[in-house]
């Protein structure tokens, strides 16, 4: 069978025939005993850009991809073809530079596959000189932003300026507003929850910023949401969006909790693994009966897209 | 027009069931919401597609008759709902919710629905209209009655943190039972099977709560997928004690389907996992009503 160069739009003939011939080639894909790699003769299929991955352990558990080369193997054979990673140290460490550095390190290993994410936090001294590390230092495409755990809210001054910040130097922030469900929190947190109202305000004072909210089902079921969306420019994953169906009634317009349309070009594909099991999200593209371009901009289409404007 | 069959891309390339082997899998859907709405039937049209979509062959709804919050009332829906299960009885089955604070109220629900009607099973919700859990003794003649009707026995649970001093279950409503509620339950009647709804809401938690308590099923629906967690109920538990739902439409087929998908498991594993399991809880009260297993 012929490889579909990414973006090359197969015909119906072609995909059936590419379909019923991974299907007929490929028992249940996700069994144990047999799950090692994509079921096709395809090597070009279309990949995806997973923009919401961490690395290292998770604080609270052991993690079953907790090791990079586990996580690794796991996206890859799922068709990750690159993988924005921030580091689960950032939760609970305050040397975010160290975090940072560890960081780096880790993903120089596979360089063309993870892109580090670096952690800053506003609310702390010295988040001037992370962020400039970030970026001339370690390289970086972007920073994360963990305002739960780091416990302050979006009217913090130097949130403003950190965004300022990273516009000027064409990063992207992405902000993390959940990880875990508040209801099993480790009983010793006892986090306050987000509350993304004054966001627009912030936003709309720094227009060159790239901003994406990770994890943003609860923001999205929150009341400020319509004014995000029409006055910013902000992106989301869909790494916990639920509802059946759910991205596609998302950007319909019938989501079954979230009242605001989302346009396609404001979501781009993120998993939360390995915290969450990486099939969650790639499950959510294939519940809902998505067009071909819908798909593909889901996938990897609008990260990129994205990443290209560089603040514009 | 939609084709609810058709995929742009083969879920099989990326690394997924196919729609052919989700079908194969036998998935039955233990925790369907499709008429918790304010428009229920509406609702219900809508999430059904889904249901096709990924190859789910049979949910068991937990709304059928009266309503999670007010399990009494009349909701005017009785007679498209009974419809609705006749015509469509080989995809749907029925639970019917009850509540431990009103055990005579219960009992009479259950004889209308699932001893002269077409449900087989009763809900407990998670509720905070009183303080009566389903640990309660007053509420030992829902569980004879039950016992008798050979019905399934559904126990919502959680643990959310919370309460001073802060703890796991100290966040709960008055009338939320707790997956250690539930074994105290299940400990007066060992011959009943009970499932543990949520998985206890914090797994971690709830899988040790009932470990001990052989006739304590664990349900995977309605919480956040954890990689891993299905592989410690498994491994606690044993596959057999390991019941699986969609809670869609608020949760979603691809959250709960990952927490399976994910874990290494053999296929006859998942297939206990997504259905086999529940069909053996159901065979009972499904053989003595004719319906298809």
């Amino acid at each position: 069978m012929p490889a579909s160069p990414p973006g090359q739009v197969l015909d119906r003939r072609g995909f059936l025939q590419t379909s019923l011939l991974a299907a007929a080639a490929a028992p249940l894909a996700a069994q144990a005993d047999d799950a090692a790699a994509p079921k096709s003769s395809e090597a070009q299929l279309p990949g995806l850009i997973d923009t919401n991955v961490h690395l290292f352990d998770w604080p609270f558990r052991e993690l079953k991809y907790h090791t990079t080369p586990a996580l690794m193997e796991k996206l890859k054979r799922h068709r990750v073809s690159e993988a924005w990673a921030g580091s689960f140290q950032a939760v609970l460490h305050k040397n975010l530079d160290g975090v940072n550095r560890r960081l780096t390190e880790e993903c120089r290993t596979l360089p063309r596959f993870l892109r580090p994410v670096g952690s800053v936090c506003p609310a702390w001294p010295g988040w001037e000189e992370d962020l400039r590390r970030c970026h001339e230092v370690y390289g970086m495409h972007a920073v994360r932003l963990y305002p739960a755990y780091h416990q302050y809210r979006f009217d913090l001054p130097e949130l403003g300026a950190l965004l300022e910040d990273a516009a000027r130097r064409h990063l992207i922030v992405q902000i993390s507003l959940d990880l875990e469900d508040p209801r099993v929190h480790h009983p010793a947190l006892n986090l306050a929850p987000i509350d993304i109202t004054p966001l627009a305000g912030v936003l709309r004072r720094v227009p060159t910023a790239r901003v994406q909210l990770l994890n943003g089902q609860t923001a999205l079921q929150q009341g400020g949401t319509r004014e995000l969306l029409a006055d910013t420019q902000v992106r989301f994953d869909i790494a916990n969006l639920e509802g059946t169906g759910a991205v596609g009634r998302l950007i319909d317009g019938r989501h079954w909790s979230i009242k605001a349309q989302v346009p396609l070009v404001r979501l781009l594909f993120g998993s939360h693994a390995p915290y969450f099991p990486f099939e969650a999200a790639l499950l959510r593209l294939f519940e809902s009966p998505l067009t071909r371009d819908q798909m593909l901009a889901l996938m990897s289409g609008n990260a990129t897209t994205w990443q290209e404007q560089r603040g514009s | 027009m939609t084709d609810w069959r058709e995929f742009v891309l083969n879920p099989a390339d990326y690394g997924l069931p196919s729609r052919d082997e989700l079908v194969a899998l036998r998935i039955w859907d233990l925790h369907y919401h499709g008429f918790l709405a304010s428009d229920p039937l509406t609702q219900h049209a809508e999430t059904m597609p889904y249901v096709d979509r990924m190859g789910i062959e049979r949910v068991f709804s937990l709304e059928i008759g009266g309503s999670l919050d007010r399990p009494f009332a009349v909701t005017g829906i009785e007679t498209q709902q009974l419809e609705i299960l006749q015509r469509d009885g080989d995809r749907i089955a029925g639970l019917t919710c009850v509540d431990p604070g009103e055990p005579e109220q219960s009992v009479e629900k259950m004889v209308k629905w699932i001893r002269n009607g077409p449900c087989v099973g009763i809900k407990y919700a998670g509720h905070g209209r009183h303080d009566i859990r389903a640990s309660h003794p007053k509420n030992d003649a829902i569980i004879r009655l039950a016992a008798e009707l050979q019905s399934i026995i559904y126990v919502h649970t959680w643990l959310k943190a919370g309460g001073d001093p802060r703890r796991p279950g100290g966040g709960n409503l008055s009338g939320e039972a707790t997956p250690m509620d539930l074994v105290t339950l299940a400990r007066r009647f060992p011959d009943v099977p009970f499932i543990c709804g949520h998985s206890g809401g914090d797994w971690e938690l709830g899988i040790r709560a009932i470990r001990d308590q052989p006739n304590v099923y664990l349900e995977f629906a309605g919480s956040d997928p954890h990689s891993g967690a299905v592989e410690l109920a498994v491994r606690e538990l044993g596959v057999d004690r390991i019941v699986w739902g969609g809670h869609i439409p608020s949760r979603s087929y691809a959250t709960e389907l990952a927490k399976v998908l994910d874990a290494d498991l053999t296929r006859a594993q998942r297939m206990q996992i997504l259905g086999g399991n529940l069909r053996k809880i159901a065979g009972p009260i499904f053989r003595a009503k004719g319906y298809k297993i």
